[in-house]
């Protein structure tokens, strides 16, 4: 349980970060700190900003202004390889499986090991995904031939191949069922007991409430709040934003 | 070895298993046969249908492998033809002067294409420019050519010519061997080889793997964690290489260049190579470049002005019916009839 004595521990953070697209505001003074093994959710309504929070965090956009640290370094001008092989992982909300790849091929592409220490635990946690997801036997399917929910699962296992440190999922189990997201959520639990830190995006009230640690509520770029789930889900403000009674 | 046998039989190229390979080798042992059968004349004319291939090597590998299409390899063959010439013509006399010569054409197409390759991919450019921006780029290295007639263009005792191009350039040769006719066919067919064994290796490598993610998802691939501008650079050097690699053994093979080998016509043609056999596959390379070189060549050597017409045709043709290339699809259809 070596993990739990630096779960105290800032893994990623960000210090007033600003991002607008034209006349958007997309990221607005974002303070944003998530520990070390966390398995943090963020939600917000449409537009709200949370896949341009990814996108920053990843280096895909660059921020206007503010900072960004991973793992206790600042990121703020490294290109986006260069963040991710720091220990990053993201799934895009839109599904970015190879299609035209085989599952094999799509994995073994992934399989970059962009982290050095800890490869044996990277590699369980692949393992897991590889054969949880039931990937396996089917190596030599295209991913264009795959039904959704084993789209979005090759792609978080893909992720997993990079040997992670922190994966981003945008919204993980969008197209699923009741079942398959329960199922999804049971799994990324497991990976999070591995010492895994998540942070996920997800609209789904009920994943979010058994899956997180913490959520934060994005709202026009700014987080609107933050706590626990019962905290967050008993806020009338919440409540407000997202029925858009503000 | 085992580990590499598995990767040239890699699911990355058609073609693969035991029956493949049989006939591979079979076809193999013809062309071995094939100059015992012929005038060393007809041998060193076949010997320019494989010297083209190569250059349809390098497109396929930047093209079919890592989607970005160069409309403009012919500028590395012609670097590369007059390195050489410049090279091994002032080293004349010297055995290592050859030698030298296809050394100093390489390093010219590696920093050459380095240096665009760097300029296109860093720069983050959109993809459909960098056609254009190759032909641009072949097309004023032609111009620049055109206008170097007279003396005051000369390196060391070499011409360089002008519109009518360089002239007498040696044979390559190593020690006191000089490759013409019959061995400069086997030295050709060596060098076609040896490519192909090491690109089915390059390709169904970790490598070549990212390589073909690039193609399919430039940004996915980067948030894996790979430097991809880098690795396109590299791609392309490797691919311009390959291009200069035919354009050292044209020179080699008829002793002279001039700049209309890196112009228009000549741009087009390695791209209509690998679009009518397939540019996912160095197998559907090899025969396109041979069958389309074959007939052109016939084509216009027996007086038909319409060869260009004939070819461009088939490429209509092949983009309409067949869009992933004559060899590859009549391939994939033999393999679903198995
Ligand atoms: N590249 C871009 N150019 C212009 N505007 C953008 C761009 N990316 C995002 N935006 C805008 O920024 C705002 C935040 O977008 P973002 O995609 O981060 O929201 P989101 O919270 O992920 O929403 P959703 O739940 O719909 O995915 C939106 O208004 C969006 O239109
Ligand atoms: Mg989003």
């Amino acid at each position: 349980m070596s993990m739990l004595t630096d779960s105290n521990q800032i893994i990623i953070s960000t210090h007033n970060l600003n991002k607008k697209f034209g006349g958007i505001v997309a990221a607005k003074d974002v303070n944003l700190s998530v520990n070390t093994g966390e398995f943090r959710c963020l939600i917000g309504p449409n537009g709200a900003g949370k896949s341009t929070l990814f996108s920053l965090l990843c280096g895909i956009e660059r921020a206007d202004s503010g900072e960004i640290r991973i793992l206790n370094k600042e990121v703020t001008k490294l290109k986006p390889f260069q963040r991710i092989k720091l220990g990053l992982g993201l799934k895009f909300q839109t599904n970015r499986a190879f299609q035209s790849l085989s599952i094999k091929d799509n994995l073994s592409i992934s399989n970059n090991k962009i982290q050095v220490m800890d490869n044996e635990i990277a590699e369980e946690r692949y393992q897991l995904a590889l054969s949880e997801f039931k990937l396996k036997s089917e190596g030599a399917k295209l991913a264009r031939e795959l039904p959704h929910n084993m789209l979005q699962w090759l792609e978080i296992t893909m992720i997993l191949a990079s040997f992670p440190k922190i994966v981003l999922l945008d919204e993980p189990t969008a197209g699923m069922s009741v079942e398959e997201t329960l199922f999804t959520g049971s799994v990324l639990k497991r990976l999070n007991a591995t010492g895994l830190t998540i942070i996920v995006v997800e609209h789904d009230m009920q994943f979010v409430k058994d899956v997180a640690n913490k959520i934060t509520v994005l709202h026009e770029g700014e987080i609107f709040s933050e706590g626990t789930a019962e905290e967050v889900s008993n806020s009338e403000e919440v409540k407000n934003i997202y029925l858009g009674r503000d | 070895m085992k580990h590499l046998l598995n990767l040239i039989d890699g699911d990355k190229d058609i073609g693969r298993g035991n029956k493949f390979w049989a006939g591979f080798f079979l076809v193999l042992i013809c062309f071995f046969l094939y100059p015992t059968f012929v005038s060393s004349f007809r041998a060193s004319n076949t010997a320019f249908y494989l010297l083209n291939i190569p250059m349809g090597f390098g497109l396929c590998l930047i093209w079919g492998y890592c989607g970005i299409l160069s409309f403009g390899h012919v500028a590395y063959y012609g670097l590369a033809g007059y390195a050489y010439g410049i090279i091994a013509g002032n080293l004349l006399g010297n055995s290592w002067g050859p030698i030298l010569g296809v050394l100093g054409g390489l390093v010219v197409c590696t920093i050459i294409s380095g240096i665009f390759g760097y300029f296109v991919f860093y720069s983050r450019i959109q993809k459909w420019i960098i056609p254009i921006l190759t032909l641009v780029f072949t097309l004023l290295l032609e111009t620049f050519f055109v206008q170097t007639s007279g003396y005051q263009w000369r390196v060391g005792r070499v011409l360089l010519g002008g519109f009518n191009g360089m002239t007498n350039i040696p044979f390559f040769q190593i020690g006191t061997f000089e490759f013409e006719g019959y061995s400069f066919y086997y030295y050709c067919l060596v060098i076609v080889l040896v490519l192909f064994f090491g690109l089915r290796i390059l390709v169904n490598s970790k490598f070549g793997q990212i390589v073909i993610g690039i193609r399919e998802d430039e940004l996915r691939t980067e948030m894996l964690g790979y430097d991809i501008r880098f690795l396109q650079c590299v791609t392309f050097i490797i691919s311009a290489n390959l291009a200069g690699i035919s354009g050292l053994l044209y020179v080699q093979w008829g002793n002279y260049i001039t700049p209309s080998q890196m112009g228009i016509l000549q741009a087009a043609l390695p791209v209509i190579w690998c679009a009518v056999g397939g540019r996912n596959s160095f197998i559907a390379v090899i025969f396109a470049t041979i069958v389309l070189n074959w007939l052109s060549f016939t084509l216009s050597s027996q007086g038909n002005q319409y060869a260009l017409v004939i070819i461009g045709t088939l490429l209509v043709i092949t983009m309409v019916f067949f869009p992933r290339g004559i060899v590859v699809m009549i391939f994939e259809k033999m393999q679903k009839i198995r």
